[in-house]
This record gives structure tokens, C-alpha cells and sequence, in this order.
């Protein structure tokens, strides 16, 4: 059934390669250098697809990025299919399967199709119309609507391709590789500027490529030879980088742009494999210009959306680069002289040209005459006032314009057709310059806007820049190319150019019909579905801004961003609010200019890549003793390490009670660790903590809560004076960099005065903490010459030591209320000095315990953890530490917030401990607090923060703030949840050895 | 993303920075003496100017220094970079 | 005794990129203000800290990276033994900290040092450090302080396509890894 609309000589493509592939399950034929739309167009295959609301039949429209039809689904793979990719843009490869979406059961055959014939009942913003009430009938409705309104499938799987990123740095990109970018490229280049140009496709050239016309001559060659000779003359030059197949995706401030290179998209199946798929180049541009070309505009008529009508343009390219015959019968209809240069390339490859339907008076441009020449009909003042054909166009009705263009008028004439192609005129792709926040003017003679002011470094050269004529683009590409990069390129100074020049312009938005306007159908944005006479509704139903009006009637919102449909659909509301189109304004353009896959974003950030992990010198110890890991920041810390058959309640249970009966070893090393020196170090600390500093003698240790200058809470650690002007500093292990950061900006911003040096040692040290009664007597066997006694060692304090010969400090202090000890060693011993503490305390059964152990052994005593118990609302006083705030210092950080109206508030949330009437009810950290039950609304006074069972104390506590808590010791307390309420009292934070006697034991 | 040029080390790209807010509010001497209003002024009001705001910024991932910026909030165009301690460039 | 563990031992090829871990170097990070504390460090190791920015100053022994305007970071060239780091440590700390003048702190197992050799160096590194090498890659001796993947890193360029990372211990694992997997597509 299906012809062979191929010719014989086509340049681009390689008709002695063939390749097969499937589109919705027929295996069909296409040749290298095809697209997937061109390939399917040789096999006269037009229909792709169906439309967004109506379901009606769509066809191929154009040749590009610009595609609002051809939306297909590539490939099965539950891992790799991918939807919404443009067939025009998809290079044929061995094997490539797409199929047709938002159609079911075929597109042949849509049930959703019902839809076009309700049509006139389903206006602009239907959904929003009909579907609002009853408000909890949405859940229903939503089902039905995105069922039948999909756009494609997402992937189910993961995504089993590699991606990439790469920053990279240059003095000029330039984005467009057709003939002005060709151009700046060279000029850049050879004046020694480090240049990159990029371009979409996969050879450079653009449309002069292939515009081989007696209109369009340099130096008494056809444009496209010139060119071709321009662009073989880029290879040897040295500063340039060519990068095909490369869309840039967004442009941002200062020169910054994102580039999607497609690396392997085009190649066969098992040549892909093990290779990048995409790259997202970063681009840092000195200077950026922009010569991305412009778009061809659709008419707007009634029935412009048959399968079968094709952007004029379009059909050029299919048949001068593609060899494809869009039809064998092909009409064309235009406001503008780019009609003609298809219809002679078309003639010229031996294709039936029935007529061009031309909305102008007459001209007598070069082309129109060459065309004329060739006898070539045309319709002068005419429009196309509808066309037929269900799946694919078969006539066109050719009507006379008035004089005024506002109506039609004498006899209706029926031209049949295969195919009509259509053109109003060229849109700048001024994307990119928007994007970067260029602001655009209105030009009105044809009707563009064009690229006016930037704040960035960057130029529009081309037809982007409004420039349509050959002369008129190489010149001022030229011009403006030297002028940008301050350099004189003379090689295109002389050129002899033959190029045909538009004479006469004429347009009309939406074209009118012999039918009333309620009974046509003038596509604007052919994807969403949306008409004319939808935007002339939301009019008259009172909407203004053109944001509105988009949003409204959804023009310009598809995945197509409206490339095609945003032109009209401005000039249509200015035309009908009677406005300049210059004062209307555009509505904005955002990245990114073509959809981009997500693994393209994400680049190699997947799998063990998907954030940055931190590890302790002591990681491949716990790994070894089968370790369950938490996150903690970035940081890898040991969680718990269950034995066999343990799960985490039975191995922490295991390891808190060991630590209190005989010995339990931590890895400490993710404290942050600050080295502070500085003959004002002790001064600095003072400002910093809320208690007194100058009195620390050398050798001891002093916990310290840090505030921020609100008054709230915002680190702890211990400090250890190392020497005069010397201390060690250490910070959770989450807060390290804030406060290492906070410290610093007080240091240069506020008190520039004080000599104090702040250095980051968190790496440098491995801190291997043991704690519990028999800790003594395995530090001891450690360093033997060490004394131990508590008259010399004392609880918060510090020694020098040897292991071994290597230096370490070891700090007595306790996190857990046990008798314990810090080893800080250079991180590279601390995994022989870990294993050398396991040695040593094998006969006392020492434990290694992770994080939950911690967390539960230092709530038996009530210590805080910043972050868990506090949340940047709790102050030292709301966490009952009046007896850490010094009342004697004069000033310290944060201090003054301690006695603001609200920080004095006696019914502040406390902190305070919790006891459930049931021992063995552990209550869920982040459960409410309330008084009573009956009473609603119930007020919640608080909620509980860290909740245990611990096997020290045979029952379950808990740590909460409530509100005034501090006065309600010993009140019972209701926690609901969600199938019970556990009743609580209201305890002292601290719940096991209130006399610390186990430190000293 | 910014192109920063940071007074010490040089132009460098924003995601080497974190932003501090705005600039030139002095941490009061003698904090006890003010009153809660007054207190509250230094702490919480800040101006959130659109157009040219003078801001802190800190070259976090290069010197550790921080530095000030005349910076316009409705184009982010910076104007200039200072040094702590040094008056703003007129604008 | 103790064994000495660095976090990588291991060295990699790749076509034309060499990534290996040195150690141990002694690292040192130095502090301070005035000239007292410049010239007290010329003294000590015939090397003058550099005033300007991005740059170094070395011997045949050792370097002193610029960091910031009061901070620097002295590496050795070669492997050095334990007793060598203590007293160069004591040394500075001495005739520096103990007189007021700045601050030293040993950083030597702070920071690990990862080489990178080879005429594709940079563009590993362009996969995922926004730094512009343009300039820096012809200045010997140069030295940046910026991110590769999201790390905080000190690049100094040793020599031609020959360049010393400096990462923070714990992060070296995952840079190590990611550097390899980035090697590979190079």
C-alpha cells in the first residue's frame, strides 16, 4: 500500500544503507541520515498521532525543535522508553521503535476521537468549567481525564543509561551553526579567541545547506556551495570546538548556559552500549553569540490541522535534504515569498505543484518571478478557507480576500491535494535572549520581534535577529560580529551576493472563512488543542493579560512551549482588544528551549554517586563487625552492630548494657574538631559560649552551649585547653562546618581585633571513645606509663600519651555518664589504636556500640543532643541549663535575647523527662502531649523528642518539651495516638545516677 | 549561576560562595543596654531592597573570607566587591 | 605497633590520566598577620609564604600553597617518617604559636593527597569542578581552592599536566571513586 516517495538523488542521505525500524509495530524501511519523520514521510505516512483535547488525527508538521504533532514514544523498555520525544528531531537508527500517543486503541482508531464531534461544547478552560463541582468529585474526574489526555508513558524502571556533565570555559560560543554562526565561528577562531559552536543537528549548515536556488548566489555560486566550503575551512582551525548534535537547553545570567549533547541517540543498539547517552555541558562564555535562526509560522485557518499540511519550509527540507516527497500532488498557501522557494525546489525535483494560494495583492520579488517562470499557478488575494480529509488532507477550498482581508468573497474554488504547505511568514527564535533576560522590541512592518537590549555580553546575529535576506544577513552578520569581538575579519567583505529581497508583506492572523466562526476550527496551538476562537472566548470572558489568556486556554503551554502558536496568539487578542501588538508584549520564555531527560540533569549523581559520603578512618572496622549504618550528614556512622538473629531493639539493648556493666567502644571521629590558637583564644570563647572560659586551667575540659544571637541553642561540644593560648574545640557532628563558618564571620566581621586563628582538624584525628567501669583498666593496658589515678586524672581533663610512639591526647569526659575516655589519635592509627582498645578489652567483653546506643545511654542522663531535643526555638533556659549561662560575663552571643519579653515567658516549651504509667511503652518520638482528652480542640502543650527503653533502668523513658513544663513535675499527662492514649508523668530530665557517682567509679 | 569576583582570590563561580545577607548592620557594643526594641532592630529588621542592596557574602569553598557586594536584587547585576571594613564604592 | 592506614593505597591508569594517592607528606597549616610571622617563617625553612594569591613558593623539599590572605599550607615533596613531621611541627609551633606571632596546626592526616598526571587531567576534572583551568593549567605552580563534585579541594599544579589534590580525609573515598568512574568515560 504504502509508495515510495523518495527520489533518487537525495545528497544527505546515504540510499545505500538502509535501516529498519518500527513505528506502532510495522516494521518499515528508512535510510542513514533520515529522521524518524522523514523516514516515516517516505513510507507516506502522515498520521502520528491525535490530538491533546479533540483527539483529531495530526500529522508531521515540520522539520524541527519547533514540532507540535509528531510527539512520539521511544522504544518498550520498561527502563528506557521515552515520551514526548519529537519524531523530527529522533535520527534514524537499526532497530529504533516508537509508536503514537495519547490515542487508544490505535491511532487509526481512537474511542477519545468522540470528543471532536462534542467540540463545540468543550471550550477554552472546559476542565476548569465543568469539573469544579461538587469539590470532592475531582478524584473521580481526575482518573478519567488524565487516562484519556496522557502524554505518553514515563519509564517504570530505572534508568539503565550513563549520563555526563563537564563544565567548560570559553571566549565565544556560539549557538547555531548555520550560515552567520559558521561565519562568527571563523571570525572568532582565527582572531585567536578560544571558540565553541554549537548546533542541534548533526551536521552544520542550517537551511543554506541546502538552498541551491538561482535567487540565493555568493561569489557566482549557489548559497549552499559556498557554505559548504566555509564550513570544510572551520577543521583547521585550532581554537574552535564544533559540538553537534548539541542543543543549548537554557541560557542564564552572566554567561552561564546549559548544553544537552546527544551522544549516542543516533547510533544502533548494541553500538550504544557502555557509552555517555547525553551530556549537559556547563558553559561559562566570556562573550555568547546567538544565531539560532528563525521559525516558519503556520497560518491560521479553518481545518489547519489535517495530517498532510506541513510548514512550507518544511517541505523544502524534505525533499532538497531528505529526498522525501511530502505528497505527489502539493498545494502551497502563504502570506510571504518563502512559499515559492519550496514550490521551485519542489518543481525542480519533478514534484506536481497544483497552486500557490497567496494572501498578497501580487509582488514581483526575483523568486516569485523565477517561479512564475516555470508556470507555476497562483491565487492571487486568496485564502484557503477550508480544507477535507479525515487522516490526511485530499482538498483544499480556495476562496478571494476582501479588500480589507476581514472576509471572503466570490466563487469557493475546490483544488484537491495530497498535501499543503504553509507559511506565514519567520518568528526569531529569540528564545535563548530572553531567557537570559534580554528585553525585546516590536518590529511592525513584518510583524517580529527582535532581540533590543541584554545586561550580558552577548549578541543575535542572523535571522534571530530579524535579518530574512541573504545580503542582508551575511553583511550584518558580519558587521556586528567584528564589531562585538573588536576584531577585523575581512574575508567576507567583498562578497558578490544575488538575493532575491521580499517586496510586498501582507498579514492576516487568523484568516477568515465563508462560515460563521463558531463552526470553524482555526488551530493555534496544535498540541494543547487550542483554537482561535478559544482566545477570543477567554476575551470576552474578561481576561487581559496575555499571562492569563495562555493560562486560560493553556496556548503555549505544551511541550512545545508554544514555538508554532505564540506569535497568533498574541496578534489575535491585540487585533481583537484592539492594542499594538509592541505594547501587548510576549509572554516570558523559560528554560528549558527543548525538554531534557532527567538523567541529563542528574548527570553521574546516581547510584553510589547520589550524594557525597564521609568515612571515619575506622569505617572498615564496623564494616567488618556487620554494622547497620545511619546517615548523619553526609557522614557514615555505625548505627548498631546486631549479632545473629538481633534486630536493632535487641542489639541496643545488648550494647546499652554492656557500656553501663563493663566496658563499650565508640568511633567519635565525626566531631567537628576546630584548633583554636591565638593569645586571645580564651577571650574569643567567652564571647562565643554562654559560661566563663579565662579560668579553664591548661590540662581540663569544659562542655560549652553555643547560642545564636536569638538565644536559641545551636551547638554544644567540649573544649580542651591544650596550652596557654591553644584549645581544641569539638562540635556535633552535623553542626561542624556551620559553626566552624559562624565562628569565623565573627572573627573577620565583629572582632577583627582579636588575635584568634580557627583551623579545622576534624580529619586529622580519629577519637576512639571507651566508657564503663572497667575503661580504666583498658586504657591502662594501652598506655601503662599513663597515670590513672582521679587525683591526676580527674574527670574533664586531658594527658598527652604515646601509643606505640605515636602522640595522642586522651580527654576524660563522658557522654553517657560512665567513667570514659577520648583517644584522639592522627587519623592514620585510629583504626590500629580501635583494634588495639578491642584487644586489650576482650576480657572485660568490651561492646562496640553505634549512634542508637549513644542516643539512648545519654538520655538515661538527661544530656541534650542539639538538633534532637532543641530546634532552634529552646534556649538554655527552656532546656532547664540555666547553670551553663554565666550571669557574670558582660557579653557573649546571644546573650541579650535571654531576657527579650518573649524569651522571659514563663509557659515556654521545656525541656523535661517523661515516665509512661506502663514501664514497657516505648512513646513515639514526635508524639503530641496533651492535659486532657475530652476537650476539643485538645491544646497540644508539647511533644516528645527522644524515647528509649532502657535496660540500665528496666523501663521506658523519654525526653519532651511542654509547654511551662518546668512547673508540671509530676503531673499525669495524656499522649494520644492513633489507636490508644498512653498515659505519662511528667518527670526530671536526668533518669539514672543523679550524683554521677559512675563517673568516678 | 553568579560569576563572582571575589576581592582575594579572584573571579570565581557562585556555587564556590554562600550568601550572608544584608550588609552593615553592626553588632551592637553594649547589648545589654538596649532595650527590646532596639535589640529587635539589629536582630530581625532587615531592608529586602529590590533593586541595589549592599550584601555579605563568604568565599565558603575557596578563602574562607568574607566580603561585601553591591548587588541589584531586581537584575542580579553585581556592581562591585569590598573588603569587611571598607565603605561601599558609590554606587 | 601501630600500623599506619591511609584511606585509598592505590594507584590507577587510565588513557593518558594517572590518579595515585602520595602519602605520607607532611602537611602543615600555617596562620598569621604581620611580617613578624612571614619572616620567621622564611627563616625556619628558607622558603618565603607567598603574598600573592592562587600561587605557591617551594624548595626542593617542600611547598607553601597560598590559602587565603592570613593562611597557607606547607606540603613535603617526598614521603616523610613520623619523627620528621613531629619535629618539623615542633619547630614552627615553637618559634610561631608559642610566641604569639600566628598559628600551626598539623594537618598532615587532615588532608590526603591524590596525584593526578597525565595530558587528560583537566578534563577529568572538568566533569565536575567549575573552576576555569584555562589560565591555571600553563601556571606552574599555581593553586586553587574550589569544588570537584560538590568537595572542597586544593589544586596545586605541580608541573605540566601533573597535579597534587589536596581532600579532606573523609571525603576521599567517595572522591576517589568518583574520580575513577569519571576516568573511565574520559
Amino acid at each position: 500500500m504504502s509508495k515510495n516517495l523518495r527520489i533518487a538523488n537525495s545528497k544527505f542521505i546515504d540510499q545505500t544503507s538502509r535501516i529498519s525500524f518500527k513505528f506502532d509495530g510495522k516494521t518499515l524501511y528508512g535510510f542513514k541520515g533520515d529522521t524518524l519523520a522523514s523516514a516515516l514521510l517516505a513510507n507516506d505516512i502522515h498520521l502520528v498521532g491525535r490530538s491533546f483535547k479533540y483527539h483529531r488525527p495530526r500529522g508531521i508538521m515540520s522539520c524541527g525543535s519547533e514540532e507540535p504533532n509528531a510527539i512520539v514514544q521511544l522504544g518498550n523498555d520498561p527502563s528506557m522508553t521515552e515520551p514526548n520525544t519529537r519524531a523530527t528531531e529522533i535520527e534514524l537508527y537499526e532497530g529504533l521503535e516508537a509508536s503514537s500517543q495519547n490515542c487508544w486503541p490505535s491511532v487509526n482508531f481512537d474511542i477519545g476521537a468522540v470528543n471532536n464531534f462534542f467540540s463545540p461544547l468543550i471550550p477554552a478552560a472546559f476542565y476548569y468549567k465543568t469539573f469544579m463541582w461538587p469539590a470532592n468529585f475531582w478524584k473521580l474526574y481526575e482518573y478519567f481525564i488524565r487516562k484519556s489526555a496522557g502524554l505518553g508513558k514515563s519509564p517504570t524502571q530505572p534508568d539503565k543509561d550513563i549520563y555526563d556533565h563537564r563544565y567548560i570555559h570559553c571566549d565565544v560560543l556560539i549557538v547555531g551553526g548555520g550560515i552567520s554562526g559558521v561565519m562568527a565561528a571563523k571570525t572568532a577562531a582565527k582572531n585567536n579567541l578560544n571558540t565553541v559552536l554549537i548546533d542541534d543537528k548533526n551536521i552544520l549548515g542550517g537551511t543554506t545547506l541546502f538552498q541551491q536556488n538561482e535567487s540565493f548566489k555568493i561569489n557566482n555560486s549557489y548559497s549552499n556551495d559556498w557554505l559548504k566550503k566555509e564550513i570544510e575551512s572551520l577543521n583547521s582551525l585550532k581554537n574552535l570546538t564544533i559540538k553537534t548534535r548539541t542543543s543549548l537547553a537554557a541560557y542564564h545570567g552572566y554567561n552561564y548556559l546549559l548544553a544537552r549533547e546527544n551522544l549516542t541517540d543516533h547510533l544502533n543498539i548494541n553500538e550504544k552500549k557502555d557509552k555517555i547517552r547525553q551530556r549537559l555541558w556547563k558553559i561559562r562564555a566570556e562573550k555568547v553569540i546567538i544565531a539560532t535562526g528563525a521559525i516558519e509560522r503556520p497560518l491560521i485557518f479553518n481545518n489547519n490541522d489535517r495530517p498532510g499540511i506541513i510548514l512550507s519550509s518544511s517541505i523544502k527540507k524534505y525533499i532538497d535534504y531528505y529526498g522525501v516527497k511530502c505528497g505527489q500532488k502539493i498545494s502551497l498557501f502563504t502570506n510571504n515569498d518563502s512559499a515559492y522557494e519550496t514550490a521551485i525546489s519542489l518543481n525542480n525535483s519533478g514534484v506536481i505543484v497544483n497552486s500557490v494560494v497567496d494572501i498578497r495583492d501580487k509582488t514581483n520579488s526575483l523568486m516569485v518571478k523565477q517561479a512564475e517562470k516555470l508556470g507555476i499557478k497562483i491565487h492571487w488575494k486568496s485564502t484557503v478557507v477550508n480544507t477535507n480529509g479525515y487522516k490526511k488532507i485530499n482538498s483544499i477550498e480556495i476562496m478571494k480576500l476582501s479588500d480589507d482581508g476581514v472576509a471572503v468573497i466570490g466563487k469557493k474554488i475546490k483544488e484537491e491535494c495530497d498535501c499543503l504547505g504553509i507559511s506565514g511568514g519567520w518568528t526569531p527564535r529569540v528564545h535563548l535572549f530572553t531567557q537570559s533576560g534580554g528585553k525585546l522590541k516590536f518590529r511592525d512592518e513584518d510583524n517580529v520581534f527582535i532581540p533590543d537590549k541584554s545586561e550580558l555580553n552577548q549578541i543575535s546575529i542572523g535571522s534571530c535577529n530579524g535579518d530574512f535576506e541573504l545580503d542582508e544577513v551575511i553583511k550584518n552578520s558580519l558587521n556586528s560580529t567584528n564589531k562585538f569581538l573588536n576584531v577585523d575579519n575581512n574575508d567576507y567583505k567583498n562578497l558578490e551576493i544575488i538575493s532575491s529581497k521580499e517586496i510586498d508583506k501582507k498579514n492576516i492572523w487568523l484568516l477568515p472563512s465563508d462560515k460563521p466562526m463558531g463552526k470553524t476550527k482555526p488551530f493555534l496551538d496544535f498540541q494543547n488543542d487550542s483554537t482561535a476562537n478559544d482566545i477570543k472566548l477567554a476575551l470576552r470572558e474578561g481576561f487581559k493579560s496575555i499571562e492569563h489568556v495562555k493560562r486560560y486556554t493553556t496556548t503555549g503551554m505544551a511541550t512545545d512551549q508554544g514555538k508554532l502558536s505564540n506569535m497568533h496568539a498574541l496578534g489575535i487578542i491585540a487585533e481583537t482588544a484592539g492594542v499594538k501588538m509592541g505594547e501587548l508584549g510576549t509572554t516570558t520564555f523559560r528554560p528549558p528551549y527543548t525538554p531534557l531527560t532527567f538523567g541529563a540533569i542528574v548527570g553521574r549523581n546516581v547510584g553510589e554517586f547520589f550524594d557525597i559520603t564521609r568515612k571515619t578512618p575506622i569505617h572498615d572496622c564496623h564494616v567488618e563487625k556487620k554494622a547497620e549504618f545511619e546517615n548523619v550528614g553526609q557522614w557514615k556512622r555505625a548505627w548498631y552492630y546486631p549479632k545473629k538473629n538481633e534486630d536493632m531493639h535487641d542489639a541496643v539493648q545488648r550494647e546499652s548494657k554492656a557500656a553501663r556493666d563493663s566496658a563499650g567502644i565508640l568511633d567519635a571521629s565525626t566531631l567537628g574538631k576546630i584548633d583554636i590558637q591565638g593569645s586571645d583564644a580564651s577571650e574569643f570563647l567567652n564571647r562565643v559560649y554562654t559560661n566563663a572560659w579565662s579560668k579553664l586551667e591548661i590540662g581540663k575540659c569544659r562542655y560549652g552551649l553555643m547560642l545564636n544571637e536569638d538565644g536559641m541553642v545551636y551547638d554544644d561540644g567540649v573544649t580542651t585547653r591544650l596550652g596557654e593560648n591553644h584549645y581544641l574545640m569539638t562540635t556535633t557532628t552535623g553542626g561542624a562546618a556551620n559553626v566552624l563558618s559562624k565562628l569565623e564571620d565573627y572573627l573577620q566581621t565583629e572582632w577583627p581585633e582579636l588575635d584568634v586563628y580557627l583551623t579545622s582538624v576534624t580529619d586529622q584525628y580519629a577519637t576512639v571513645s571507651i566508657c564503663g567501669p572497667n575503661s580504666k583498666k583498658i586504657l591502662s593496658k594501652i598506655i601503662p606509663d599513663l597515670n590513672l589515678s582521679d587525683d591526676e586524672f580527674p574527670h574533664m581533663s586531658y594527658k598527652n600519651g604515646l601509643i606505640d610512639n605515636i602522640k595522642c591526647r586522651v580527654m576524660r569526659i563522658s557522654f553517657t555518664g560512665e567513667h570514659s575516655y577520648e583517644i584522639n589519635i592522627q587519623s592514620s592509627y585510629g583504626k590500629s589504636v580501635w583494634e588495639k582498645c578491642f584487644e586489650a578489652g576482650k576480657e572485660f567483653n568490651i561492646t562496640p556500640y553505634g549512634t542508637e546506643t549513644m542516643h539512648l545511654l545519654r538520655a538515661e542522663k538527661g544530656f541534650i543532643i542539639a538538633g534532637q531535643d532543641t530546634d532552634g526555638t529552646m534556649t538554655p533556659v527552656d532546656l532547664q541549663m540555666n547553670w551553663i549561662v554565666s550571669k557574670k560575663k558582660f557579653d557573649f552571643i546571644g546573650k541579650r535575647s535571654l531576657y527579650r519579653s518573649d524569651t522571659i515567658r514563663e509557659d515556654r516549651k521545656q525541656l523535661v523527662g517523661l515516665l509512661t504509667d506502663d514501664p514497657k511503652e516505648v512513646l513515639e518520638e514526635g508524639a503530641q502531649i496533651v492535659a486532657e482528652t475530652n476537650k476539643k480542640p485538645i491544646e497540644m502543650l508539647g511533644h516528645v523528642t527522644s524515647s528509649y527503653y532502657s535496660p540500665n533502668l528496666k523501663k521506658s523513658i523519654a525526653l519532651a518539651v511542654v509547654k511551662n513544663g518546668k512547673k508540671l513535675k509530676g503531673q499525669k499527662m495524656f499522649v494520644p495516638m492513633k489507636n490508644k492514649t498512653i498515659n505519662v508523668t511528667i518527670t526530671d530530665t536526668v533518669f539514672l545516677d543523679k550524683e554521677n557517682k559512675r563517673l568516678n567509679a | 549561576m553568579f560569576l563572582i569576583n571575589c576581592p582575594y582570590c579572584g573571579e570565581r563561580d557562585q556555587s564556590e560562595f554562600s550568601a550572608g545577607g544584608e550588609a552593615h548592620i553592626v553588632r551592637p557594643k553594649q547589648p545589654t543596654e538596649l532595650s527590646d526594641g532596639q535589640w529587635a532592630e539589629f536582630l530581625f529588621m532587615r531592608k529586602n531592597i529590590k533593586g541595589v542592596q549592599l550584601e555579605r557574602w563568604n568565599h565558603a569553598h575557596g578563602c574562607r573570607k568574607w566580603f561585601n557586594m553591591v548587588r541589584d536584587t531586581s537584575n542580579d547585576k553585581i556592581h562591585a566587591v569590598y573588603k569587611m571594613g571598607e565603605k561601599p564604592p558609590i554606587k | 605497633m601501630l600500623n599506619y592506614n591511609s584511606p585509598i593505597k592505590d594507584s590507577k591508569n587510565y588513557s593518558e590520566i594517572k590518579i595515585s594517592e602520595v602519602e605520607p607528606t607532611v602537611k602543615i597549616n600555617l596562620r598569621g598577620k604581620n611580617r613578624d610571622f612571614i619572616t620567621k617563617i622564611g627563616k625556619e625553612l628558607s622558603i618565603i609564604p607567598p603574598a600573592d594569591p592562587n600561587t605557591s613558593s617551594g624548595n626542593d623539599n617542600l611547598n607553601i600553597l597560598w590559602l587565603s590572605p592570613d593562611e597557607w599550607l606547607i606540603y613535603s615533596n617526598n614521603k616523610i617518617d613520623q619523627k620528621n613531621i613531629d619535629d618539623l611541627e615542633d619547630k614552627l609551633y615553637n618559634s610561631i604559636s608559642k610566641v604569639k606571632i600566628g598559628s600551626v596546626t598539623n594537618v598532615t592526616d587532615h588532608w590526603i593527597m591524590i596525584n593526578l598526571k597525565g595530558s587528560k587531567v583537566f578534563e577529568l576534572l572538568s566533569t565536575g569542578c567549575p573552576f576555569n583551568f584555562n589560565k591555571f593549567k600553563n601556571l606552574k605552580g599555581a593553586v586553587t581552592q574550589t569544588l570537584i563534585n560538590h568537595t572542597d579541594v586544593i589544586i596545586h599544579n605541580k608541573n605540566n599536566n601533573d597535579l597534587n589534590i589536596f581532600v579532606r580525609r573523609s571525603f576521599s573515598n567517595h572522591l576517589w571513586s568518583w574520580m575513577n568512574d569519571s576516568a573511565k568515560f574520559i
